[in-house]
């Protein structure tokens, strides 16, 4: 694969943007929806063009040196992970553009501008392969989408762009005090600056782990603050609720992603026996913001502030599998990171849509819009059935793998070092609560669609017929929508593209945690024939390794 | 240190002395003295103007410090900084200036004291 | 109709290249055959109808269109599940549509489960009427949904599609995920259905009770499949019920030596039969099934009745190794379903609308088929479930064809002698049916898969109580099952029309043009004029064709055994030769396998096949050795007094309904059983009121779970988000403290500056002095 395609994504955005600002305001919408279907074609070719037989390898790699002595360099390279990441970007791009035609009528060269260098900066984190090119594009993130909500936000929007600029910034910052660590761990070891991640992955987990810990710490500050995590993700309901469409889009798309796959990237390759050691306190954080946040949807009557919520409560799956650090959890977890995006940009699109025509986002104004608005329903119902993960559609094999992987993740640790201080581990238990994630999903995304949907008419008062736009969604919109739909259908039905094309990569990042942990996992045959060896003996005594699983039950 | 502000380099004997004699303790008194004149009328003064003049010749005073140390350690770093600075100064007069005409607008004064409010 | 089908397949099912593996079968327990890939169709035909159904609703299509594709794809899918059983030569295949869900891993083994098929006797037998019964209720519903022609009737039938299609991946899936994609699919199309009637907020309501109760049980479903996964490393039927592992946990739990099963594999089935309490409506997950009644009737019939709701038995058969392999599944399961039993059958006695009673009396009739498979008769739980099929989508149909004539009336006490009523002989006929077979009436189908359970009840050691529970249960079943037909269908004619709720509640395009149906047997439905609208040609055919299906019914209980598996009718023919015998079909070839040396294997086996003939080696409740013998019940066979005990219960029932609601009757709201009631105080009330078990879920589940989200709402705003905008305020306070240090004078700045500087320098020079930075 050819760097060129990775470079073109990350130029052509930003020619966009330029072109943007610079133009007319009428043609703003135009000029930005033509750059996103134009950003498009590289993105099929890099898809194209990537050698899948070599997923784990960073393909279409190019850097320019800025100072040598320092070891500053801006490098890209994608594996497959990345390489997906990257295509639903760019997926989104066109998305949320045509998403916003109607909805934003001021400053539309500054909005349109802004989301295209937006754009370029998610590329850029995706695609970078050293720290420096993945810094800087992580905390360019945060200008555009902090003036999008601060200048195109509803009513709360400069309490909710301060919070959320200022409480992800402190946590980045903290991350960038702890990879400033790492490097000069690196430095001592090796002799020579460098900000290469595949040089920094290689070599940082020989430091102590009590310095790892550290490390993790200080990655966690920032990336779990993205994600978010519990009791980090406060931010997260406000800059959502209050952010445009397109904002909420790419906020639940893509940039809360990037606390993931900083996860994926940084805290699990470069401190691996720090990461096998709190993992048991990560996965119960994540699984108490399961049910916390999961709960909270449950009483809000904010449709969208529900939402946002319920991406508090799907993470926590995400970042579940990352913790149980082995195969079924880390393909999960990349694969919730690809589709939890669809499913939750696309009730994110169909709030937005709704919010044009009715201007309140209370489900106690609105509701029982089946009659009215019945292709806006089938929509509204379809995505909610993706959220809550029906099997078929794009959340369920994510959520099963991280489900099994949370079964697993005991029998992981053990087999990977012993959980150390926090080494307070649930075993199973993680699944079955994690698991109630799954009810409460149910509860919540039927108690919205119940009232939002289905029931008698309602609507606000003072109620007039949008100008432009008709009752039920339009062309527009529903060609929005259709990608979106389509990407839940594929993802349901065909996660074994997705599968076959990160396993790869996946096991190499658990091969090399493996390796870094010292002792590499004993393996578990688990062929019949193995079984059939064990018959003769007693099976009480014959603790397989899938027997350390107990429920706290002897028969 | 005090025999090397003594010594006269052969490389400076090679140039024709503007100041007979001229050492390194010359030039830093020089500076020095314009630093403190400058510092003492940004202290003392209330026109804007004037306080500007003084914060340059604070600039100044400290640039002849640089290059003295600069020619007399033998190296280019200090003209280097040097012209940095005079980059920025130029840049920061131009700056000033017209900040200061701005503000002389608003109040009809140059006195500093004019824009007292601007406390926090 | 199956002969001649026969003949006309015989050519293409010949022509199929179909892999035939050799007769004896399993060779090696990992290779299973593939079948011919037109098999494929019986699952896709629905589906594509659903999405026909749900074009024609993008397009707008106001005809009948959607039924008839409907119609069409089912009964061409029922005759494709027709030749797969004729070709079916009884060995267990597969057949893939595609790649699903794969990761490979070295450790756990590979988490592998394929969009594929997997066909043995126990999914046709349940293929067999899903889609024969998906056939005839989606011709009821053509003439039934007809005043919703349009948007309303694409709806239903795309999301009817969708269920048997999600029924057919639920029955028909070769791994645990396609049956938890068939489970979760049909959920949603019950989801969608009930409240079908969407502007009414009871419906709403009850889909959504339905749905999220339902999730309650898949959330033990799933994980007890992930946990399968997490033990046996495999989700695929065909690996795990071979899995020596497997079958020597069958075999240690065949001598009761449930200590040597590893305690995970004992959780497997007591997860997995949360998610069949949940679907089939099992006490304490039973309460959505009688509100899931807001939906059409067809809905009722087919989901409610006849198909989804026994995806807990499905499910309970299918993996009944694993079940047995477990010291307490099966005692829980049968004690559970007697419990269900009887408490639906009291809360059902009390009832007035009769959809309710038949609601209840499902939840009854599912609780037998549990109890059944908890005393070890899978048989009977299975064969129950073809039985209960025909008769309450018999039931429901009928009840339905009244709510359609009657404008939605239900009240048995405001509906009183519709036999003499003209058009409605069908009708009547088909009800007095469905009833026989409910109360249990001799020689009915319901009766003989009734007994096997019963009697079985009395055969496995420690059910005693239990069989006598079931009994009393079945006396109840049938007074309040002839209390409706006794009621309704018997006595003066009397009849008030209901209030119209499917039709005014779902005026869609309400101009009134859409009553064309009706419009001329009634014009309006509140005049004191009501006509009841007699049910048209294709309610009466298949109401007909239900009828004669329920009666022929019994017949299975005489034909159709194997003297092969020694066996004696023909749904224990195709239960003991499926996964749901008492150890799989594997067993047999694989223990020779894997214990060439071993000769104490030998009875496990051999025995599997014949629970009735010799039972010998049962598990008991307590997991001991339990050499069942023949318990006589009243000197004899337990099987064949329950012949007696059973028909005579039965008949004392119906007996006390004739006596109680149809003697001497002269008005539809009065009979001789309200003094009696009153006799004893509130407890009709309260079992009226269903023993108030919503409420108590209610007041101890849902509110408090409830209010303990707000309280955690709340924690989240003040607390959490408090303790981040303490980090804004500090900050502030900092500021606070310093601000008066800037005066707003440029020289007071510059003076500090200067001061500070000076008083720097000094440092440094108080500490060169010293010789301190030396």
């Amino acid at each position: 694969m050819s760097a060129i395609w990775t470079l073109l994504l990350i130029a052509l955005p930003l020619l966009g943007a330029l072109l943007v600002a610079f133009d007319r305001e009428e043609g703003a919408y135009q000029s930005a929806w033509r750059t996103m279907i134009l950003t498009l074609i590289p993105a099929v070719f890099m898809l194209m063009n990537f050698d899948f037989s070599h997923a784990s390898m960073f393909q279409g790699a190019a850097s320019i040196t800025w100072v040598e002595a320092l070891g500053l360099k801006l490098s890209i390279g994608t594996d497959s992970i990345a390489v997906l990441l990257i295509a639903l970007t760019a997926l989104l791009g066109p998305i949320v553009v045509a998403a916003s035609k109607t909805a934003i009528t001021t400053n539309r060269r500054m909005y349109y501008s802004w989301l295209l260098v937006l754009q370029a900066a998610m590329v850029g984190v995706f695609a970078a392969r050293d720290l420096l090119l993945f810094y800087i594009c992580f905390e360019f993130t945060l200008l555009p989408m902090f003036i999008l909500i601060r200048v195109f936000g509803s009513t709360n929007r400069v309490a909710a762009s301060t919070k959320f600029f200022l409480y992800t910034f402190t946590g980045s910052m903290i991350t960038l005090a702890g990879l400033f660590f790492v490097v000069t761990f690196v430095a001592r070891e090796t002799g020579l600056w460098t900000l290469d991640i595949g040089i920094i992955t290689a070599i940082a987990p020989r430091m102590p782990v009590e310095h790892q810990a550290l490390v993790l710490g200080a990655m966690l500050a920032g990336f779990a603050v993205k994600v978010p995590l519990f009791p980090v993700h406060t931010w997260l309901p406000l800059a959502h609720t209050e952010a445009p469409t397109a904002g909420s889009v790419i906020l639940a798309g893509v940039l809360l992603k990037l606390g993931t796959y900083g996860i994926l990237r940084f805290a699990i390759p470069v401190v691996p026996g720090a990461f096998v050691e709190y993992a048991p306190m990560i996965a119960t954080l994540s699984v108490i913001g399961i049910i916390y946040a999961g709960l909270i949807c449950w009483v809000q009557t904010d449709i969208k502030k529900l939402v946002a919520y319920s991406s508090v409560s799907h993470l926590g799956f995400c970042v579940l599998g990352l913790a149980a650090v082995n195969a079924s959890g880390l393909s999960g977890s990349v694969l919730y990171m690809l589709s939890h995006g669809l499913s939750t940009g696309g009730l994110f699109l169909m709030i937005g849509f709704m919010y044009e025509r009715y201007h309140t986002r209370d489900m106690n104004t609105v509701g029982g819009l089946a009659s009215k608005m019945p292709v806006w329903s089938f929509f509204m119902v379809f995505f909610a059935m993706a959220s809550v993960g029906l099997p078929g559609l794009n959340g369920f094999p994510s959520e099963l793998l991280c489900l099994i992987a949370a079964f697993q993740a005991d029998a992981t640790w053990t087999a990977m070092g012993e959980p150390g201080a926090w080494g307070v581990t649930l075993g199973p238990w993680f699944a079955v609560f994690a698991g109630t994630g799954m009810v409460i999903a149910a509860m919540y995304l039927l108690y919205m669609v119940g009232k939002i949907c289905f029931g008698p008419y309602r609507e606000p008062k003072d109620h007039h017929a949008h100008p432009v736009l008709p009752a039920d969604l339009n062309k527009r919109e529903i060609w929005t929508l259709i990608p979106l739909a389509l990407g839940c259908l594929v993802f349901g039905l065909k996660p074994v593209y997705l599968l076959d094309a990160i396993e790869q990569p996946v096991n190499a990042t658990i091969a090399h945690v493996e390796a870094a942990s010292g002792a590499a996992a004993p393996r578990i045959d688990d062929h019949p024939e193995h079984h059939m060896d064990h018959q003769s003996g007693d099976h009480a005594e014959s603790t397989t390794h899938h027997d350390t699983i107990t429920m706290g039950v002897t028969p | 240190m005090n025999h090397m502000i003594d010594l006269i380099t052969p490389l400076q004997l090679a140039f024709p002395e503007a100041v007979g004699n001229a050492t390194l303790a010359h030039y830093l008194f020089v500076s020095a003295a314009m630093f403190v004149m400058g510092l003492v009328g940004f202290m003392t003064r209330r026109n804007m103007i004037v306080m500007f003049l003084c914060t340059e010749l604070m600039f100044q005073g400290a640039g002849l410090a640089l290059i003295a140390f600069g020619r007399h350690h033998l190296g280019a770093d200090g003209q280097t900084f040097v012209i940095f600075v005079l980059c920025v100064a130029a840049a920061e007069a131009a700056m000033a200036l017209a900040l200061v005409v701005l503000l002389f607008r608003h109040r009809e004064t140059l006195s500093s004291q004019a824009w007292k409010e601007l406390n926090g | 109709m199956i002969t001649s089908l026969t003949s006309i397949l015989e050519p293409v099912l010949s022509s199929t290249a179909m892999l035939a593996p050799d007769a004896h079968g399993h060779a090696a327990h990992t290779e299973i055959g593939s079948g011919p890939s037109w098999i494929l169709l019986i699952v896709g035909l629905p589906l594509l109808a659903s999405i026909i159904s749900g074009l024609a609703a993008a397009l707008g299509v106001k005809s009948k269109q959607p039924a008839w594709t409907t119609v069409i794809a089912c009964f061409i899918a029922f005759l494709f599940t027709v030749s797969m059983y004729i070709s079916y030569d009884g060995t267990p295949y597969t057949v893939k549509a595609f790649d699903w869900i794969q990761v490979h891993t070295d450790s756990h083994g590979s988490l592998i489960a394929n969009f594929s098929f997997y066909i043995d006797t126990l999914s046709i037998y349940w293929m067999l009427f899903v889609t024969g019964l998906a056939t005839l209720i989606a011709l009821y519903a053509s003439e039934y949904m007809s005043h919703d022609v349009g948007l309303g009737y694409c709806r239903f039938f795309a999301a009817f599609g969708l269920f048997v299609f999600s029924m057919a991946c639920l029955v028909m899936g070769d791994n645990f995920l396609m049956l938890y994609l068939g489970w979760e699919g049909v959920g949603l199309c019950s989801y969608l259905l009930i409240g079908y009637f969407y502007k009414k907020p009871e419906a709403v309501a009850a889909a959504k009770k339905a749905f999220i109760v339902n999730r309650i049980g898949d959330l033990g479903l799933a994980l007890g499949v992930y946990l399968t996964f997490v033990h046996f490393g495999t989700l695929e039927y065909a690996k795990l019920f071979s899995d020596p592992k497997l079958l020597s946990y069958v075999e240690y739990a065949s001598v009761g030596n449930f200590s040597a099963i590893p305690a995970t594999a004992q959780w497997i089935p007591l997860l997995l039969m949360v998610g069949a309490f949940g679907k089939s409506a099992q006490f304490p997950l039973y309460v959505w099934l009688p509100d899931a009644m807001e939906g059409p009737t067809p809905v009722s019939a087919l989901i409610h009745a006849a198909t989804m709701v026994t995806a807990g038995v499905y499910l309970i058969a299918r993996t009944y190794p694993l079940f047995i392999a477990s010291e307490h599944a099966l005692p829980i399961v049968a004690w559970i379903g007697t419990i269900t039993a009887l408490l639906a059958a009291t809360i059902g006695m009390a009832q007035f609308d009769i959809k309710r009673i038949m609601a209840y009396s499902t939840v009854s009739q599912l609780g037998y088929m549990f109890a059944g498979l908890g005393v070890l008769t899978p048989t009977g739980g299975v064969y129950h479930v073809l039985t209960h099929a025909f008769f309450k989508a018999l039931l429901f149909l009928c009840c339905g064809a009244v709510m359609h004539g009657f404008a939605g009336q239900l009240d048995l006490r405001k509906l009183s002698g519709l036999r003499q009523v003209k058009g409605w002989g069908i009708v009547t006929i088909g009800m007095l049916v469905g009833c026989i077979n409910l109360a249990g009436v001799p020689f009915t189908a319901g009766y003989f898969s009734k007994d096997t359970i019963l009697a079985e009840a009395f055969v496995t050691p420690g059910y005693e109580l239990l069989g006598w529970i079931l009994i009393f249960t079945a006396g109840l079943t049938a007074y309040y099952t002839f209390r409706v037909f006794f009621r309704v269908f018997m006595g003066p004619v009397e009849y008030h029309p209901g209030d119209e709720a499917h039709d005014h509640d779902h005026d869609n395009d309400a101009h009134g043009e859409q009553h064309h149906h009706d419009a001329g047997q009634n014009g309006d439905h509140h005049s004191d004029h009501f006509h009841p609208h007699a049910p048209g040609w294709a309610i009466n055919t298949v109401l007909a064709t239900l009828t004669i299906a329920s009666l022929a019914a019994s017949g299975l209980y005489i034909v159709g055994g194997s003297s092969d598996k020694h066996t004696k009718h023909y749904a224990e023919t195709m239960v003991m030769s499926s996964t749901a015998a008492f150890s799989s079909p594997y067993s047999e070839h694989a223990f020779h396998a894997a214990h060439d040396s071993h000769d104490d294997d030998a009875h496990a086996p051999d025995d599997h096949g014949s629970d009735h003939a010799a039972p010998a080696a049962g598990v008991g409740p307590r997991g001991t050795i339990e050499h069942a013998q023949t318990v006589p019940l009243f000197g004899g066979d337990p099987h064949k007094m329950m012949y007696y005990i059973s028909g005579v219960v039965g008949v004392i029932g119906i007996a006390l309904a004739w006596f109680l609601h149809l003697f001497g009757r002269t008005e539809a709201a009065t009979c001789k059983m309200d003094p009696i009631a009153r006799l004893f105080g509130p407890i009709p009330k309260w079992a009226e009121h269903k023993w108030y078990v919503d409420e108590i879920y209610w007041a101890v589940i849902v509110t408090p779970l409830r209010i303990f989200s707000h309280v955690l709402h709340w924690f989240d705003k003040l607390v959490i988000d408090g303790i981040v905008n303490l980090f804004g305020i500090l900050p502030r306070v900092g500021a606070w403290i310093v601000r008066p240090s800037q005066s707003g004078v440029l020289q007071g700045y510059a003076v500090s500056m200067a001061g500070g500087v000076a008083i720097l320098l000094l440092v440094v020079f108080v500490l060169i002095a010293q010789g301190g930075l030396s």
